[in-house]
């Protein structure tokens, strides 16, 4: 199946550089950085650049006086989902260009803008309505248009239906949908030890989840994202619960003897991985939540750890981490077959330490944090142990987790001296800031949560809903 | 030293009295103001007996239980010392170094003498691994004391591990000494055995 796609892409490659005389510089083969992003219909010449980012304008949204602050506050949000997407580049435009007639393509197209965002906001206070039209400047033809329902004015779901609208925008422009209508679960500080927080895509919204006054560590999204589940010690020994974020209600999912740590469900949804202790070390074992039985021991290793598990998309593989061979290593295998296989290079050195995997989304990569000289940095390798990457290079940069988009990388980091966490678009290398805290670490980034009335909770209702 | 002056105080008081009655004879019988106290005197050696008795007895019975609480106080702060002492191990280890192999043979010894203490191991790391790994490094360093006191032949249900990875350490700084430091096995009485009751 993989092997299939990246003979696809490499052919696909080598017709673009016959074709287009586009040069990408060789990476060997294994490594295609572009590797999401490619639309299948339109222009070469411009598309096999992993850096090229078309032009996008959105003028001034329309709407009427009782709406106005609602636009405007609309297409900020918009405008900067479009550049954290990393895949357009949002070029400023006038608040006076009249927006009357037939659309002026040969305006825009002058500005160096391939896309042109309008937005219009229609209805009332209580039930507004953004309508989106993305047209192509260079073809000069109307791409897409749609009306996107939004919740009424001051709603705390507000934000989270207009990230789904710009994750719309995102896919007309380039086919792959964006990954603005999410959020990122993270660990933080608190009295009593530690709890989870959430923050949406764009850093905004930061609010505690949990209350345990405990320890609690480890947070990771169900696919649906309407769960959460979460190591804590809220009971003295530590176990896995699970949150129902639409009830509010929170569920012990797993009391066994010892430690239950690091859970992670699998892309369907019906397998939650995680680790338990056997014997005083840690084994990797699955539970069908589907059916809500079968625990199912996965690694065998006398005398070392297993944990961490991340299911590859297809739900048949696990990557996880082990100390078996004195190190500490990233290993895959097949959850039926069970032998396990080393993933990270293995270098005679004590202090090799790999820690951290998750398997992208999209299938074709595995992220983990590695030490360098003893500091943690952020790397990506493929399934088959080849093209290892490193992404990162100032600080201690820690436990990274895909975007659902499978380019963007959230990671604890200690850059720029404070701690905090970042996004990496692994395409370009932009980095950006989420969110700074002492002491915030173990993100875990959520799919697309694209019906929000699933994932009000209490806590956001607080929150203003403007920016 | 104390009961020999009393014994004394209440000779002198006998003397007096032997005084008294020899100067009544043949005398007129001057209001004096010396006899009134004299009575006094005279009546509480009686009294002082029996009390002083029980008062010694009291005074023994409460200097030895006083005693004995000092001892248990003592002996309790020797046991929850020893077995309050904790391990530390070398980075991403736990096994049991010669240094930690001593504290742990004082423990077994303790232990054996009282055996209804139970004990709740904890692991702990220093900040460097990974946050997960290090939860999983310190179940094995709190499951490795507990195999080796197991092996002197304590009973495995008096042990309960617990690991907390890096979350809790005992000193906050980012060099080889906090970090050897935060390398640890802490230890928490979950019973006391006779050690609480008193006994």
């Amino acid at each position: 199946m993989l092997d299939t796609k990246t003979v696809t892409r490499l052919s696909r490659k080598a017709i673009a550089l016959a074709t287009a005389a586009v040069l990408v510089p060789s990476m060997g083969g294994a490594q295609e950085p572009e590797r999401d992003s490619i639309p299948t219909d339109v222009r070469v010449g411009i598309l096999y650049q992993p850096s090229f980012r078309p032009g996008i304008v959105m003028p001034r949204i329309e709407a009427p006086a009782e709406l106005r602050e609602l636009a405007d506050s609309v297409r900020t949000i918009i405008l900067r989902d479009l550049d954290f997407s990393d895949r357009l580049q949002v070029m400023p435009v006038g608040e006076d260009i009249p927006m009357e007639g037939p659309t002026n393509y040969g305006l825009w197209d002058e500005m160096g803008a391939v896309w042109l965002l309008v937005g219009v906001l229609e209805g009332r206070a209580d039930a507004p309505v953004l309508r989106l039209s993305l047209h192509d400047v260079v073809f000069r033809l109307l791409q897409d248009v749609r009306a996107f329902d939004l919740p009424p004015i001051r709603h705390p779901d507000t934000r989270l239906t207009v990230h789904v609208a710009a994750d719309q925008v995102v896919e007309w422009a380039t086919s792959a949908p964006g990954m603005a209508a999410t959020r990122v679960a993270y660990v933080a500080r608190a009295p009593g030890g530690s709890e989870i927080y959430l923050v949406d895509s764009d850093g905004f919204g930061a609010r505690r989840l949990t209350d345990d006054a405990s320890i609690a560590l480890s947070p990771a999204w169900s696919p649906s994202g309407d769960k959460l589940a979460y190591m804590s010690y809220r009971n003295g020994d530590p176990g896995i619960y699970e949150i129902d974020l639409a009830q509010r209600r929170s569920r012990l999912l797993v009391d066994l003897p010892g430690l239950d740590m690091t859970p992670g469900y699998s892309r369907d949804g019906t397998q939650l991985g995680f680790a338990t202790t056997i014997e005083g070390r840690t084994e990797v074992h699955t539970y069908n939540l589907a059916r809500d039985c079968c625990l199912k021991r996965i690694t065998f290793a006398r005398f070392s750890n297993s944990l961490s598990p991340t299911f590859s998309p297809d739900g048949r593989r696990i990557a996880f981490n082990s100390d078996r061979l004195g190190q500490l290593h990233i290993f895959t295998q097949d959850i039926e077959d069970g032998s396990a296989e080393l993933l990270t290079p293995y270098i005679y050195d004590r202090s090799v330490h790999n820690a951290g995997p998750d398997w992208s989304p999209t299938g074709d990569r595995i992220a983990f944090h590695g030490w360098v000289a003893g500091v943690p940095e952020i790397f990506t390798v493929a399934p088959d142990g080849r093209g290892l990457r490193q992404l990162t290079q100032a600080g201690r940069n820690e436990d990274p987790s895909w975007a659902p988009d499978g380019r963007h990388i959230v990671f604890a980091s200690s850059r720029s001296g404070t701690q905090g966490l970042w996004i990496l678009d692994v395409v370009t290398g932009r980095i950006r800031r989420l969110i700074r805290g002492d002491e915030v670490r173990l993100p875990d980034w959520s799919g697309r949560l694209d019906s929000p009335s699933r994932f009000t909770d209490g806590a956001a209702a607080g929150a203003n809903s403007n920016p | 030293m104390v009961s020999t002056w009393k014994k004394n105080a209440s000779w002198v008081g006998a003397i007096a009295l032997a005084s008294v009655i020899a100067a009544c004879g043949g005398q007129t019988p001057e209001p004096q103001p010396e006899p009134e106290p004299e009575p006094q005197v005279q009546a509480e050696p009686e009294v002082d007996e029996a009390a002083e008795a029980a008062a010694r007895e009291a005074e023994a019975a409460r200097r030895a239980a006083e005693e004995e609480a000092r001892r248990k106080a003592a002996e309790r702060r020797r046991v929850e010392s020893i077995l309050s002492e904790r391990v530390n191990f070398d980075f991403d280890r736990s096994d049991i170094r010669p240094d930690a192999e001593e504290i742990l043979q004082r423990k077994v010894s303790v232990l054996r003498e009282y055996p209804g203490i139970d004990l709740r191991i904890e692991g702990n790391c220093d900040e460097r691994g990974s946050n997960e790994y290090n939860l999983a490094l310190g179940q094995r360093r709190a499951e490795a004391v507990k195999r080796y006191l197991v092996s002197y032949g304590l009973e495995a249900g008096r042990f309960a591990t617990i690991s907390y990875g890096e979350e809790r350490p005992l000193s906050r700084g980012h060099d080889e000494d906090a970090w050897a430091e935060n390398r640890r096995d802490d230890f928490a009485m979950t019973s006391q055995g006779r050690l609480g009751s008193g006994d």
